[in-house]
């Protein structure tokens, strides 16, 4: 094949592959494709693409952030928390907390040359601790007044379109707007593609690498917000399970592990693509048992497809 | 072709190979006879690391062949250019730093060593020892090859090639790639001392920018140039002045200078180093840059001038003396530093330190000042992509789009990204580390061209480059450096430029 | 730059005390809970701390040849998983009429290798990063193992098997042999075989070996394959140590297994540290999360300590003069 319109065709396979699972979910399930169902699907979604939406900034550095769903849960508690006092102050107070766990990973990351696969695991850990401590070990639930007071932004509709759905295109629209517009934006994917010539141009790289890791952990803290309020509580425990499938997003999208290459929009259609298949395997009536196995080899089958060799000299 | 009756070890017949863009070997024929060691000299891209690339069978001739003890061979990889019988010391060393010298000297060949399916270290270390005592070193062979010196390592190398001695017929053919790169004067006497005791066992072909290595080693010498082999002739008949000039090529005149186009320096300084050192690298340089100047700085590898490039470009900070940019004493610690100061640093190494391949044009040519091209804090797309365009119409920079990835442009065009990216960031001093390293000759004439232009509009050029023409060629002042330090200055302007040999005689 | 890169000098006398550095952690660690809380250097606790580290050592073990080679295995709770679910079926047990007895063991032992030998195959013949296809496979075999049990858990019966983990052999938990015995395994496979000194080649400098007839790409499926025999062997140790299976055994086990393999000295980057190393990691991390309960360090601070351990000891064991560019 022409190198030219290969390139091209892997550019457009991760939105290709979100088309035809569309497809195949529809026509095994006249449901599937009903406004209401697409609108609920994308409002589950939302979560996980915020989370996502962070992580691949530091991807795009080509580091990782493992420590997203611990951020999540604890800003969740710290949300929960503080509602009662603070009301609506609570809200940034749960950004902010999350933005300082960022700051030290991206310390530890930068300054102790710690690599971030490890920083972050450990700041993950950290994380945990302070939700636990926080929390006293348990959820904390958000009265029924606390929520109609100040969660309606998460929990409601606007224009007859769920809330969450609202705050996932606020955040994409931000994320394209920092890729697009800013320095920083421009200088990750500098980095990324190529360190050295970065470095030797001048690029503030360890700046930007850090910034990258306050930016992962402050979206994961919003996820968690969102998490909470659709949950009506925080806990220690909230976004479990979210780290792997939220990687798995960002990668499935296109984005390459070792850096250079990748977008927030990107990470949308993985999301998606994450998304389609957990919620299409039930409407196609899959054994929930089976439902991993399956979630399983799509992963690798659209990793498979998405990844662009030419730019990974070893693949490790 | 046989030499004083006996079959030649190696020989190479016609052997031609294109790139595109590049006719990178013309015809080269070459022969290698049983214990005869051959230098091989050329500057930088007239076709020695194609050709012992082609000898170790990284890269197939397009045309002509090799013979090993007068059989033709086809060397489809570095494994069967081994098989066959010819080694490899390279250059940057190819042994594992995290592994024993045992291991290194044994990987991939350890059945030998197996006892059932567990390695025999004993054994193996014991092998391993006989293969150090031919080059008759004394270093345990159980050590992590990390802990032994660069000089012991290429022992260490060579006794890993002389393994293959046990395992072919015929002769050993040996290629040392640049080898005294790395080592003091004491341990390059060591290892001339054992490729000397080795020639009953092996031939060998000595590949240096060291012209009086080259006379000391070898009992012939191959000189290359322009991707052909320009003469050749027994050692005692040359001397290291007639091997540079041969390198060089014919006396260049005022038109292949273009001299004409050469404008006249500025009187003010916008660069002036006092006593400046890089501990291991270069002692106490003085030089000053005018506005409108290019300076170039001769000298071999090692002579520490690849280093004060980088000291410059602020990637490799002085340990001591003094440095003033534009008046003001200047530390250079980060590139960042330097950037801000207005000092653009165009890198040897253009794929990684140059452009960035996997972003556009486009980005690369805003990346050293992308504020420049902001609103607001804001990067303004338009006026971005209208900076790049006035760039590739000024440069000529041959590129589909100003959106197509830099790694997709040919070599000539990636430099020009480069320099444009200097340019735009407003840079008053441009370090030029070897600018035309890998380039055609018409890219080069580009290079050239744009450097005269840059300089007329007063922007001042540090130079280091691969051949003394191009220095000659684009200086107005020339300091010549030789281990370490400075050894003489020269006055370029036009009309007076010096000639090649003087520069060389104050180079090696 | 090459030159530059060319011309580093050997390791220093003190950049040569770094490969020390997980060790006199942790004789710092046990030195200072030691003090703090002087039952934590008891007999009983001690051989408490062997058990603890039992089925994590077998698991770090299979992860410190990946490791080495400079990829990433996220599959550990996967096949742990599967391992242990799959054991209690074979054994007498609650579900079916199986009593293989000692006999399950080769057999899970073998699937841990052929969930190792796809992961290798997939990432080496497809070109996918190994971070990648392991945490597919993770999925895989947690869905596998949970479609075997339709959810539910399986109780293990026979009492004899469990000995394998509780039994008592000079008074240490028979558990601890077990993970000791694979220990040697892994070290001679490490030290003595070709598999093991091309899985340190391979970290070293993969471009390199390709001048050498060296099979790159076997060795990393046969190192993968390696590391599911040893995940398998921590399945067989799980079930018989907590009398049951299912699809959930392996949680939590992943991070502790990646944390105990890099705080115990062995480089993301490949290369470098070893199963030596591995075994000083275990004991860190297991001892400090022991002694933590022993000093009356309430649970939940225990992960957060962990977390600025790990940091502080991967900080300290970094070699900056070596690694220009971090990720």
């Amino acid at each position: 094949m022409n190198p030219a319109v290969a390139a091209r065709l892997r550019d457009v396979a991760p939105i290709l592959t979100l088309i035809l699972l569309v497809l195949v979910v529809g026509i095994g399930s006249r449901g599937f494709l009903s406004p209401e169902t697409l609108l609920v699907l994308a409002a589950d979604t939302s979560t996980l693409f915020i989370m996502a939406a962070g992580i691949t900034f530091v991807i795009l550095l080509g580091g990782i952030d493992l420590s997203v769903q611990a951020v999540a849960s604890m800003s969740s508690v710290v949300m929960a928390l503080l509602l009662p006092s603070l009301g609506y102050g609570a809200f940034p107070a749960a950004l902010a907390a999350g933005a300082l766990l960022g700051l030290a990973n991206g310390l530890a990351f930068t300054r102790l040359r710690v690599p971030s696969f490890i920083s972050s695991l450990a700041v993950g850990g950290i994380a945990t601790a302070l939700a636990l401590a926080f929390s006293g070990t348990r959820s904390i639930p958000i009265g029924e007044e606390l929520r109609h007071a100040y969660l309606w932004w998460i929990t409601g509709r606007m224009l007859g379109i769920p809330a969450e759905i609202w705050l996932g295109l606020i955040v994409l629209a931000i994320c394209l707007f920092v890729e697009r517009y800013t320095l920083f934006g421009r200088w990750s994917l500098a980095v990324g593609a190529g360190e050295p010539a970065a470095v030797a141009s001048g690029v503030p790289v360890a700046l930007v690498k850090l910034l990258a890791c306050v930016v992962s952990a402050t979206l994961a803290a919003f996820a968690g917000m969102v998490l909470g309020g659709r949950l009506v509580a925080g806990s220690p425990t909230l976004a479990n399970e979210f780290l792997l499938p939220a990687v798995a997003a960002v990668v499935v999208g296109g984005t390459a592990l070792t850096g250079g290459v990748g977008s927030v929009w990107r990470t949308l259609i993985g999301a998606l693509i994450v998304s389609v298949v957990r919620v299409g395997m039930t409407f196609l009536g899959v054994d929930v048992f089976v439902q991993q196995i399956v979630l399983g080899i799509v992963l690798i089958l659209a990793v498979w497809i998405t990844i662009d060799r030419a730019k990974i000299p070893i693949v490790k | 072709m046989s030499a004083g009756g006996r079959t030649a070890a190696l020989e190479l017949v016609g052997v031609d190979k294109r790139f595109p863009g590049v006719h990178a070997l013309k015809n080269v024929s070459l022969e290698v006879r049983p214990g005869e060691v051959v230098g091989l000299i050329g500057e930088n891209g007239a076709g020695k690391s194609t050709l012992m690339k082609i000898l170790s069978g990284v890269y197939q001739p397009d045309g002509g062949e090799i013979r090993h003890d007068g059989r033709k061979v086809v060397l489809r990889s570095p494994i069967d250019a081994a098989a066959t019988g010819i080694g490899m010391v390279h250059q940057e060393q190819s042994l594992l730093t995290n592994l024993t010298v045992a291991e290194n000297i044994w990987l991939g060949k350890e059945k030998p060593f197996l006892k059932g399916r567990l390695i025999d270290h004993k054994a193996m270390a014991a092998a391993a020892r006989r293969q150090l005592e031919k080059v008759q070193i004394d270093i345990d062979p159980t050590v992590v090859t990390e802990k032994l010196s660069f000089a012991q390592r290429q022992m260490v190398e060579l006794a890993k090639v002389l393994t293959l001695e046990e395992e072919i017929e015929g002769h050993l053919v040996i290629m040392l790639d640049e080898p005294t790169s790395v080592l003091e004067q004491a341990e390059i006497d060591i290892l001339f001392a054992r490729v000397r005791a080795l020639r009953d066992r092996a031939s060998f072909v000595f590949v240096s920018h060291r012209l009086d290595e080259i006379l000391d080693l070898s009992d012939r010498v191959y000189v290359m140039k322009d991707g052909a082999v320009v003469a050749e002739m027994p050692s005692a008949d040359a001397d290291t002045e007639k091997l540079h000039s041969l390198m060089v090529g014919r006396s260049r005149n005022a038109e292949y200078y273009k001299e004409n186009r050469q404008k006249p320096y500025r009187p003010e300084v916008v660069m002036a180093a006092s006593g400046l050192t890089l501990a291991g690298a270069y002692e106490g340089v003085d030089f000053e840059l005018h506005a409108g100047e290019v300076l170039g700085i001769a000298g071999v590898i090692g002579s520490g001038r690849e280093e004060l490039a980088r000291t410059l470009g602020g990637l490799a900070p002085a340990t001591g003396g003094t440095l003033t940019v534009f008046g003001r004493p200047a530390r250079l610690a980060t590139p960042g530093e330097a950037v801000s100061l207005g000092i653009g640093y165009v890198p040897r190494e253009r794929r990684v330190e140059g452009i960035v391949g996997f972003l556009p044009v486009v980005a690369n040519i805003t990346l050293g000042n992308l504020r420049a091209v902001t609103r607001g804090g804001l990067i303004d797309h338009a006026k971005e992509r209208t900076t790049a365009e006035t760039w590739v119409k000024r440069l000529a920079i041959k590129t589909p789009t100003i959106r197509t990835l830099v790694m997709n442009l040919s070599g000539g065009n990636q430099q020009k990204v480069v320099l444009a990216k200097w340019i735009n960031a407003g840079a008053k001093i441009i370090v030029l580390d070897h600018p035309t390293r890998g380039l055609d000759v018409g890219a080069k004439e580009e290079v050239y061209e744009l450097v005269r232009s840059i300089t007329a509009e007063g922007v001042a050029v540090i130079l280091t480059s691969d051949t003394l023409e191009e220095t000659i060629g684009l200086s107005h002042r020339i300091i010549v450096m030789k281990d370490k330090r400075v050894t003489e200055r020269f006055e370029a302007m036009p009309g007076g430029k010096p000639d090649q040999l003087d520069l060389i005689r104050h180079m090696v | 730059m090459a030159a530059s890169a060319i011309r580093l000098p050997p390791a220093s006398r003190i950049e040569r005390l770094r490969a020390f550095t997980p060790v006199i952690v942790l004789v710092v660690v046990f030195a200072v809970i030691g003090a703090i809380a002087p039952a934590f250097l008891s007999i009983d606790n001690l051989v408490r701390i062997m058990n603890a580290s039992a089925i994590p050592l077998c698991l770090a073990l299979g992860a410190t040849f990946i490791i080495l080679m400079g990829s990433i295995d996220l599959s550990v709770e996967g096949v742990v998983a599967m391992g242990a679910v799959l054991t209690a079926l074979l054994v007498q047990n609650g579900a079916n009429a199986n009593d293989l007895g000692f006999l399950a063991i080769p057999l899970v032992l073998l699937m841990g290798a052929a969930f190792g030998f796809v992961n290798g195959v997939v990432h080496v013949k497809l070109q996918i990063p190994s971070f990648m296809v392991t945490l597919g496979m993770s999925f895989i075999a947690i869905g596998i193992a949970t479609v075997m049990l339709a959810g539910e858990r399986v109780r293990i019966t026979d009492t004899t098997f469990r000995e394998l983990a509780l039994g008592r052999v000079l008074g240490i938990p028979m558990g601890v042999w077990v993970a000791l015995a694979a220990t040697l395994v892994a070290y001679v496979i490490q030290t003595r075989t070709r598999l093991g000194r091309w899985i340190f080649a391979v970290g070293g400098g993969e471009d390199i070996l390709r001048l050498t007839s060296v099979p790159v790409g076997r060795v990393r499926i046969l190192a993968f394959t390696l590391a599911g025999v040893f995940y398998g062997l921590g399945g067989i140790l799980s079930a018989a140590q907590l009398g049951q299976g299912h699809a959930l055994m392996g949680q939590g086990r992943l991070f502790t297994t990646i944390t105990a393999v890099v705080v115990g000295g062995t480089s993301l980057m490949g290369g470098q540290g070893g199963v030596q190393n591995t075994l000083v990691g275990v004991l860190i991390v297991v001892g400090l999360a022991n002694g933590m309960v022993l000093m009356g360090v309430p649970p939940y601070v225990q992960t957060g300590v962990q977390g600025v351990l790990i940091i502080a000891a991967v900080a300290l064991a970094v070699d900056r003069s070596r690694a220009r560019i971090i990720k």
